[in-house]
């Protein structure tokens, strides 16, 4: 069965429509043929070990880089994970908040496919590397360029999940955002109070 | 669609070749770099020789430091007491760049040191810019001391001060209101002058401890106290003039001493040296606390309690 769904290639479907139409990709994801939320989890592994392999080339590297890419891995694939269920769900909360239906699966397969073209950053930032042509300033530039490409698809998912226009499915991308923004804020002032008041002690 | 999706294929494909790439590319440069380049830094064991550090004012500070961690005098009795379990250390150099300070915890150190010495583990004192009054009390403790020619050493004696602001006080009509249990309970007070019945008190306190001073360094010496008195009046001097007055037993630098001390214990040349390493953790708490109290070392000299009774330099 999975080998006979691997043959077929209808699971490029998800990465195709990742990058040239978010809105067939939610489509295809509510459809569940095949079911991509396992499959999903393999963007986040991949995108961890390419974030290594891209910041590998930038510095100068040691023996280190091999624990890096095997225990190090691990780690930042666990973290992304943390961080795309966290959000996934602060963003589902925020749906359900302004009175739409939750779905906190397809939230995570939208959420996981949209850092799909965040992978290409390693192709290119290593084509500026090898040809020594401002690497740190395209690397920056592609950062940027490939969050804006996540936003848009993330958003757009949001939007053809619930129906909704894509300034109000933006609204509910940015509002968890915010939140955390202000929380963490908050936290570092009370740390930072805390630790001065502690340390002066 | 087939098609679509054949390039999809080719186009992950492509990625992952990409990446193999990438990752043989870094081996190689990994490679290319020398071996002392990539070597990591593996822990050396074995007999060898312990740092201990003492910088700055010798003072108890106790573990006023963030999450409990020993600060002062309590810090070098902690190092020197892993030293004591740790059976690998034979021998101990004793860094000092410190201008004394508290009459008890120079003893204490004084007294660990001892305990040391008694063990037979060797101790060479190492000076650095600074090791007057109570920095050379603990030196006198160890078995073998170096100075620099330039080290500011000496300076054995007692201090206490405390300013007399009585004049001042009455030049702007300030009067203090004391309630005290007996007569001498605000002795050194700053808004009257001393009466001479607390001058002797304090005196005396103050040969007890010139006395104990010149007991302990003739004795880690293993010199007379007649010979020591005529130098212990408070003068300073460099290393060469140390020398002379045989307060010292050899002019030279920190690896001189760290030789010495493998010497003594029979080491080997390339024996290991086992240096003072506070934690990253313990040196970013102690860094920040530096800058919001404006201290350096050990002890603190902006904010020096004068209602103290010291070995100490006064610079």
């Amino acid at each position: 069965m999975i080998l006979e769904t691997i043959k077929s290639l209808r699971w490029t479907d998800f990465f195709l429509y990742a990058i040239t139409d978010p809105r067939e990709l939610y489509r295809r994801i509510r459809q569940k043929d095949p079911d991509p939320f396992a499959l999903s989890f393999i963007i986040p592994a991949v995108a961890s070990l390419f974030d290594i392999l891209v910041l590998s080339l930038a510095g100068k590297e040691t023996g280190f880089f091999y624990y890096k890419m095997s225990y190090g891995w691990i780690l930042v694939f666990i973290y992304a994970v943390f961080k795309i269920v966290i959000y996934s769900s602060l963003v589902d909360v925020t749906a359900q908040f302004f009175g739409y239906k939750g779905n906190i699966r397809e939230m995570l397969t939208i959420a996981n496919f949209s850092i799909f073209p965040g992978i290409f950053l390693l192709p290119v930032f290593y084509l500026f590397a090898v040809i020594d042509f401002a690497p740190g300033f395209f690397y920056v530039f592609f950062s940027i360029l490939f969050f804006i490409w996540y936003v848009m698809i993330f958003v757009q998912g949001i939007s053809e999940m619930h129906s909704i226009d894509f300034g109000k499915s933006f609204v509910i991308f940015i509002l968890p955002a915010l939140f955390i923004g202000i929380v963490v804020f908050l936290i570092t002032v009370l740390l930072v109070i805390t630790g001065i008041g502690f340390i002066t002690a | 669609m087939e098609r679509q999706r054949k390039i999809m294929v080719a186009i992950l494909a492509l990625l992952a070749i990409i990446a193999v790439i990438a990752v043989v590319d870094i081996g190689l440069k990994i490679e290319k770099k020398t071996k002392s380049d990539i070597k990591m830094s593996l822990p050396e064991f074995g007999p060898g020789v312990g740092i201990v550090r003492v910088e700055g004012a010798i003072e108890m500070s106790g573990t006023g430091s963030p999450f409990g961690v020993p600060r002062g005098a309590e810090a070098v009795i902690k190092r020197l007491s892993e030293i004591e379990r740790d059976s690998s250390i034979k021998a101990v150099v004793l860094r000092i760049n410190s201008p004394g300070g508290t009459v008890a915890a120079t003893q204490e150190i004084y007294e660990k040191l001892w305990k040391l010495r008694k063990k037979n583990i060797i101790l060479v004192a190492s000076m650095g810019d600074v090791a007057a009054s109570g920095g050379y009390y603990i030196a006198s403790a160890c078995n073998f001391i170096v100075a620099n020619y330039g080290t500011i050493t000496g300076s054995i004696g007692v201090i206490a001060y405390s300013p007399n602001l009585k004049r001042l006080f009455d030049k702007f009509g300030i009067q203090m209101n004391v309630i005290k249990s007996g007569k001498y309970k605000d002795i050194l007070a700053t808004h009257r002058d001393m009466t001479p019945e607390e001058r002797s008190l304090l005196q005396e306190m103050i040969d007890l401890s010139y006395n104990k001073f010149i007991r302990d360094i003739a004795l880690g010496r293993n010199m007379n106290q007649e010979d020591i008195r005529p130098i212990a009046d408070g003068r300073v001097m460099n290393g060469e003039t140390a020398l002379k007055n045989k307060l010292i037993d050899q002019l030279g630098t920190f690896e001189d001493a760290i030789l010495k001390a493998k010497e003594l214990a029979a080491l080997d040349a390339d024996a290991p040296v086992y240096e003072q390493n506070d934690s990253p953790f313990q040196e970013i708490l102690g860094s920040i606390k530096n800058i919001f109290q404006g201290e350096m070392g050990l002890g603190s000299e902006l904010f020096h309690n004068t209602d103290k009774i010291e070995y100490r330099y006064m610079q």
